[in-house]
């Protein structure tokens, strides 16, 4: 028997018990919108039970632990997850910029000069489409006119406003893969205050629950938290170990050991102008293949190089064809040699400032002695519907064609893999929701139940009081 | 499935996000009627609307290019058709030489012929925006320059431009000359209007040759030689108004396969790019449905809860 005063102390643990029960309720449901929180449940067991006449007697009921529910595997799922959203992300954010830094797009319905294939019905704007189009139909029109000077500085303006329109897309995709470039060395640097805050979580973890009783439960919310941060920069391995700390594996490399960071990452020139990463004190060059440094990468050298090459590509052919017919024309004063095009890329081709500053000078005469003569203009302007071997027989047009096709396709696919991705994240981010998420239904039923377990309690004590008050008595 | 308390909201959250696209996607076709924007709506449309485009643009290319053939046409026209009356006034005088007997009458005629020699001179020296005419390429130089003599009468012509002609695109790789060439005495190549040894056209000369033989009183000259001469230069224009009638058909022909080439081009853009807006606007409807009995729903979920039941 426990006596009265044993049962006295049997219902001050109760109360207690219970309360420790109202009080985990609590903090759940303060954290109900906190994304990293897993729910936590109290351990109630059966105190230790005192020898009897007819058996151990049971003392009632005390907590033994505060528990988070949380499942390793669906953590580590949703780890992966997160990697390869953050790639597709960072590679669509990266592809949208390159739509619209390239500036192509169909309007049916624009209006002004440059509206012209609008007002024909087909669309068109402002891309190297309309303006390539331009230019070699000012061709066309010189050559319908060559004396004419009204038509020559129609053709520079038109030539003009395509190379323009050349130097600014590669100037914008030079800075978009510079903005790449400096995405990789931020994201690097986040990476590395990732792995020492969660080296550092992982200590305060050991420390927590070495030799103490229950678990460091908001320690591993928060290190869950900074993993998945870390998860959407680079994609990593996660080892969680006994002593309740958790290894990162960068790579098939081990940075974070317990409480140490073993390496970090940091970013380098590989002499192209291109950030990669690798280890900062092993030198390990690291192919990453999630989180947004990859995503960066991938669009980087991917997409966005190619559109520019492929600009490059293009516009050294214009150059290089205009200027050799070009060459061999005369101009109205009968002066040959002379270049349409200066520059040979993408990012330097210009008017000719001779030209520009003495339309006459286009030399667009096949013979010297005749103005009238318009060979030369009228072979340039059929270089739009000329096939280039060098461009896989293709023409000026529907090579530029095939490069903007070529961005779309990327961003096409990107765009559809992103919207799969998302699916299977929401689904992993459901199930661990249905795991560790918050039930306010659950909180408030465990309140009500704690609650009167409390009541029932504290009864226990005032009739052991109402016990004790009659024994009191007898001697009276 | 455990379903706790944001398990709602981050669906609903999540329902709505993708019915706000949609509805975006959809409000921005209707409004624009274009179901191709950008390249990744539909990359291999647009490739295609693209390559639509550059014909497109060549197309309308190609019918100013014949608008201004024509114009230059009818120009060339005008002044044959002036040559032609002028060639018609001088065979006249020619074939009533033999009633004049008197060399006062002679000599009025002699200057009729002065006149339209003159007349000549300036109808084939005829510019179109600052182009020559008949001078072939050489289009910067009046295609004749006048030899007078001390009376200021024309005794001979000199032609100043070549026999080149330029030619202009009207469809691809299809080109097209309006031009005419004053002179051509080599034999080969276009037809010379004025002077061209295979027709045995010189009219200058033979105009002049005619004012000559009437000063001279060379009636079995005039009658002979010069009515015949005439009669060849005649000729040589009606060829040339047959030459100049046949490329202006050819040009009306051009621009009306070029309209209607522009028109199907058109049809096809449109095919590509254009939304279907009847389906879009019912499916915006549809969306607008949906979205709205989402949030109805939705709303009505996350209103309740065990709160309201317990003290």
């Amino acid at each position: 028997m426990l006596g009265l005063f044993g049962t006295l102390n049997m219902g001050a643990r109760s109360l207690q018990t219970q309360q420790q029960g109202v009080e985990v309720a609590g903090h759940n449901l303060a954290n109900v919108n906190n994304p990293a929180y897993a729910r936590q449940r109290i351990q109630i067991q059966s105190s230790q039970t005192v020898p009897d006449a007819v058996g151990p007697q049971g003392t009632g009921a005390e907590n033994v632990a505060i528990q988070q529910v949380r499942n390793a595997l669906v953590d580590r799922q949703l780890f992966g997850e997160i990697s390869v959203t953050g790639l597709l992300e960072s590679e669509q954010q990266a592809y949208q910029y390159a739509q619209a830094n390239l500036g192509q797009r169909i309007d049916r319905s624009a209006s002004g000069a440059e509206g012209a294939a609008a007002a024909e019905g087909v669309g068109g704007q402002n891309g190297i489409a309309e303006y390539l189009n331009g230019m070699f139909a000012s061709w066309q029109s010189l050559s319908t006119n060559p004396t004419s000077s009204a038509e020559r500085q129609v053709l520079l303006l038109k030539a003009q406003s395509l190379t323009t329109q050349f130097n600014q897309v590669d100037q914008r995709l030079t800075n978009l893969r510079g903005a790449l470039n400096n995405a990789v060395q931020n994201d690097t640097i986040k990476v590395n205050n990732l792995l020492t805050e969660i080296a550092e979580l992982n200590e305060k973890i050991i420390n927590t629950e070495n030799g103490s009783p229950g678990f460091a439960n908001d320690l591993r919310d928060t290190r869950i938290e900074r993993i998945e941060s870390l998860a959407k920069l680079v994609d990593i391995q996660t080892i969680e170990l006994n002593n309740g700390s958790v290894n990162i594996t960068l790579d098939g490399n081990l940075v974070v050991d317990d409480q140490n960071v073993l390496d970090t990452v940091e970013s380098y020139d590989d002499g192209t102008g291109r950030q990669f990463t690798r280890l900062q004190t092993s030198g390990t060059n690291l192919s990453l293949a999630g989180g947004t440094i990859a995503g960066a990468i991938t669009a980087r050298d991917g997409g966005v190089q190619s559109l520019q090459d492929g600009l490059n590509e293009l516009a050294a052919l214009v150059i290089s064809e205009v200027n050799s017919l070009h060459q061999g024309g005369f101009s109205q004063t009968g002066s040959t040699g002379e270049t349409f095009f200066t520059g040979t890329t993408a990012a330097d081709i210009r008017v000719n400032n001779v030209l520009l500053n003495d339309p006459s000078l286009v030399q667009a005469s096949g013979d010297a002695t005749a103005v009238g003569n318009n060979t030369v203009a009228l072979q340039i302007a059929q270089l739009a519907s000329k096939r280039h071997a060098t461009l896989s027989g293709q023409t000026f047009g529907q090579t530029y064609g095939q490069i903007v096709a070529g961005l779309g396709q990327n961003l096409n696919v990107v765009n559809d893999s992103l919207s799969n991705q998302k699916i299977v994240e929401t689904m992993i981010r459901r199930q661990r929701d249905s795991i560790s998420g918050v039930s306010l239904d659950e909180e408030m039923t465990d309140l009500l139940r704690f609650q009167r377990a409390y009541q029932a309690s504290a009864k226990l004590i005032s009739t052991v009081d109402e016990m004790l008050e009659i024994v009191m008595s007898l001697k009276r | 499935m455990r379903v706790t308390s944001n398990t709602f909201p981050n669906l609903l959250a999540g329902q709505l996000e993708q019915l706000s696209q949609r509805q975006n996607r959809l409000q921005n076709q209707a409004a624009t009627g274009q179901r191709i924007q950008l390249p990744e709506d539909d990359p291999t449309a647009m490739r295609r609307i693209l390559d639509l485009q550059t014909e497109a643009v060549g197309i309308s290319q190609y019918r100013e290019n014949i608008q201004r053939l024509q114009e230059y046409s009818q120009v060339s026209y005008g002044s044959i058709r002036a040559l032609k009356g002028l060639v018609d006034k001088a065979g006249e005088i020619a074939t009533n030489v033999d009633d004049l007997e008197s060399p006062d009458a002679r000599q009025a005629y002699a200057t009729d012929v002065t006149g339209l020699i003159e007349q000549a001179l300036q109808n084939v020296n005829a510019q179109h925006r600052g182009d020559y005419l008949f001078s072939g390429t050489r289009s910067d130089v009046p295609p004749y320059v006048a030899v007078r003599d001390s009376n200021g009468r024309v005794v001979s012509v000199t032609y100043q431009g070549n026999n080149e002609l330029a030619s202009a695109e009207i469809a691809e790789n299809v080109t097209v000359s309006t031009m005419t060439l004053g002179e051509n005495t080599t034999g080969s190549g276009p037809r010379g209007l004025i002077s061209d040894s295979r027709a045995g056209a010189d009219f200058f000369n033979h105009l002049v040759s005619l004012r000559d033989n009437l000063l001279a009183g060379n009636k079995t000259a005039i009658r002979t030689t010069n009515l015949q001469e005439l009669g060849q230069d005649e000729d040589n224009f009606l060829v040339h108004f047959g030459n100049v009638g046949a490329v202006q058909a050819r040009l009306e022909a051009a621009e009306s396969i070029s309209r209607t080439r522009s028109q199907s081009v058109e049809v096809l853009v449109s095919k590509e790019a254009d939304a279907d807006l009847a389906q879009t606007l019912v499916r915006l409807s549809e969306t607008q449905n949906a979205y709205q009995a989402a949030l109805q729903s939705g709303g009505t979920i996350l209103n309740q809860s065990l709160l309201d039941y317990i003290r």
